[in-house]
């Protein structure tokens, strides 16, 4: 196994860092919000979370054509580790957004857009390593894998427009807009700041995280590389 | 990779020579050739026509008990009963369709053939989608007599053609990749329903706006959706469905 | 808006937001690791059963003890 390259040892420590001052503004420079109280503290790790797992998601739909195109099996290294990491990332926002939920309206589930999307997107990111699972040969896995999460790039936001659009035309309970508008709270400066702190801080996360799923992915492939020279 | 000889059918050798000729109406003679190889097929056997049609039944039955239901409330899930029943009928279609290309060698002696892979997809799409309509146009009357409303509505079925037709647009893709993998037919569900939501949700909602008697002004925009749907999926199909049949 | 009510103590529920999302990344890191791990243990195994192969074209592979040993080392090492 090569060495970790000093860039992604000091990448290792500036994400934990950054965790940390992320999390301290969250929670302790972050003011309280009145109508909801400590809970909407969690929306600045929501909101991190979020953001870099949907732009993973879209990423690893990028590279699908990529892969496709070049029939590198680089690419498809690079797309499992974004789908994984943001399946990871995903999954907090989700779990964040049903205790955000909770004490805000009484409900540990709503059917509005956003979490019915990331739920139905978590799925469809599932799926793609159920698939993969399922296959042995490691082009047509990637071959497989770059259909699918392409498909599943383009049919998410369909998802999402689709559910957003319906509801307006009969109006439910819950709005679906912008998060200030559904928590029903309005940023102040210094919670705009915790917001981009945690922004930065989980787009550094990921990437770090991306980068060192790179590496093990080599090492998945280094492995079925010997295990075929062996066999044969 | 060999065709055997014993799993050539009559069919196939008509097909065979039918597309040998290398010029562009080979395309349109390609997929017909599929289509027509798998109603024949299915003729003969109306194995896949009778099982996803007891199935459709069966699951009808389920949600009549499933959903104990007073008449008024009966009609306003009339939209969504129907939808979930296609919509698991078809996985049972899609796999049988698929697995039986796989199984009988089909694909391969069609993969040998020097068209675009592409003629085969929507060879296959159609084929799909015509045993999906058929069931459904039966189903349709079973669910009238038992629930006392008229589905015959022009509104009605033309959305169950376009949602049949987005199903069978990225059922096909998808079935194809998963006929391949170990895990077979157990995983096309799982690949298909997430990614056929909007397909189910545009679908369920222009019917019952259909058979409500809403304002055209309201169906119209699930109806786009749907046909948007349709568009950019057979499109993303068609792109991409090579390197799923690809040795 | 009329009379404003208290603020509504909801800590505990941030409490376990935040736990159980430190919680979900220590683990998918630690998973991150162990996998690291196993497929490290996996390569040298695969190397050892390689090696006897490779220089010996024309005589049947061995496994030697002395390779073995030499192994262990490097692993520890």
């Amino acid at each position: 196994m090569q060495p970790k390259p000093v860039l992604l040892k000091i990448l290792d420590g500036l994400a934990v860092i950054l965790l940390g001052v992320a999390t301290y503004f969250a929670l302790v420079k972050a003011p309280t919000e009145q109508v909801m109280g400590q809970v909407q503290r969690v929306f600045y790790f929501h909101i991190g979370t979020a953001w870099t797992a949907l732009l993973g998601f879209l990423f690893a739909a990028v590279l699908s054509l990529v892969f496709l195109f070049t029939r590198n099996l680089k690419w498809d290294r690079f797309q499992v580790a974004a789908i994984e990491v943001s399946l990871v990332f995903f999954f907090i926002t989700i779990v964040l957004g049903s205790i955000w939920a909770r004490p805000a309206w009484n409900t540990w589930w709503t059917w509005d857009p956003r979490l019915t999307t990331a739920a139905i997107t978590e799925l469809i990111y599932i799926a793609y390593f159920m698939l993969r699972q399922g296959i042995d040969d490691p082009d047509r896995r990637a071959r497989f894998g770059a259909v699918y999460a392409l498909i599943g790039g383009i049919s998410a936001p369909i998802t999402f427009f689709a559910i957003r659009l319906y509801r307006t035309i009969h109006p439910v309970v819950i709005a679906g807009g912008n998060p200030e508008a559904q928590g029903g709270f309005s940023m102040t400066p210094s919670m705009l700041n915790a917001m981009f702190v945690a922004l930065i801080a989980f787009t550094v996360i990921f990437i770090d995280l991306y980068w060192n799923r790179i590496r093990l992915g080599n090492l998945e492939d280094k492995v079925e590389q010997l295990k075929l020279k062996v066999m044969l | 990779m060999t065709v055997k000889s014993s799993n050539i059918v009559p069919t196939k050798t008509d097909q065979r020579s039918a597309i040998s000729a290398p010029s562009s109406g080979n395309y349109f003679k390609a997929v017909s050739a599929v289509v027509w190889k798998d109603l024949q097929a299915e003729f003969r056997s109306r194995e896949l026509f009778s099982a996803m049609l007891v199935f459709s039944l069966l699951i009808i039955l389920i949600f009549n008990f499933a959903l104990e239901l007073d008449i008024k409330t009966r009609q306003s899930v009339t939209a969504g009963v129907l939808w979930a029943t296609f919509a698991f009928a078809g996985t049972l279609g899609l796999n049988r369709s698929m697995t039986i290309e796989k199984d009988r060698g089909c694909l391969d002696g069609l993969l040998l053939a020097p068209v675009d892979r592409s003629a085969i997809y929507f060879g296959k799409v159609i084929s799909n989608l015509v045993f999906m309509l058929l069931v459904e146009i039966i189903v349709l009357p079973v669910y009238s007599v038992l629930y006392n409303i008229n589905l015959f509505q022009p509104g009605l079925l033309l959305v169950i053609l376009l949602g049949s037709i987005g199903y069978a647009g990225v059922g096909t893709l998808l079935a194809a990749m998963s006929v391949q993998t170990r895990t077979r037919d157990i995983l096309l569900p799982i690949l298909l329903f997430p990614v056929i939501i909007p397909v189910l949700l545009a679908a369920v909602k222009a019917s019952s706006g259909f058979l409500d008697g809403a304002a055209f002004s309201d169906i119209l925009l699930p109806l786009n959706i749907l046909i948007a749907y349709d568009i950019i999926f057979i499109s993303v199909a068609f792109m991409f469905f090579e390197n799923i049949v690809e040795e | 808006m009329f009379l404003q009510e208290p603020t509504p103590d909801t800590s505990g529920y941030m409490i376990a937001g935040y736990a159980i999302a430190f919680l979900v990344m220590a683990l998918y890191v630690f998973s991150m690791y162990l996998r690291t791990r196993n497929l490290n243990q996996d390569i040298a195994m695969l190397e050892e059963m390689d090696k006897p192969a490779a220089p010996a074209e024309t005589t049947q592979p061995k496994p030697r003890p002395k390779k073995a040993a030499k192994v262990v080392t490097k692993r520890a090492g």
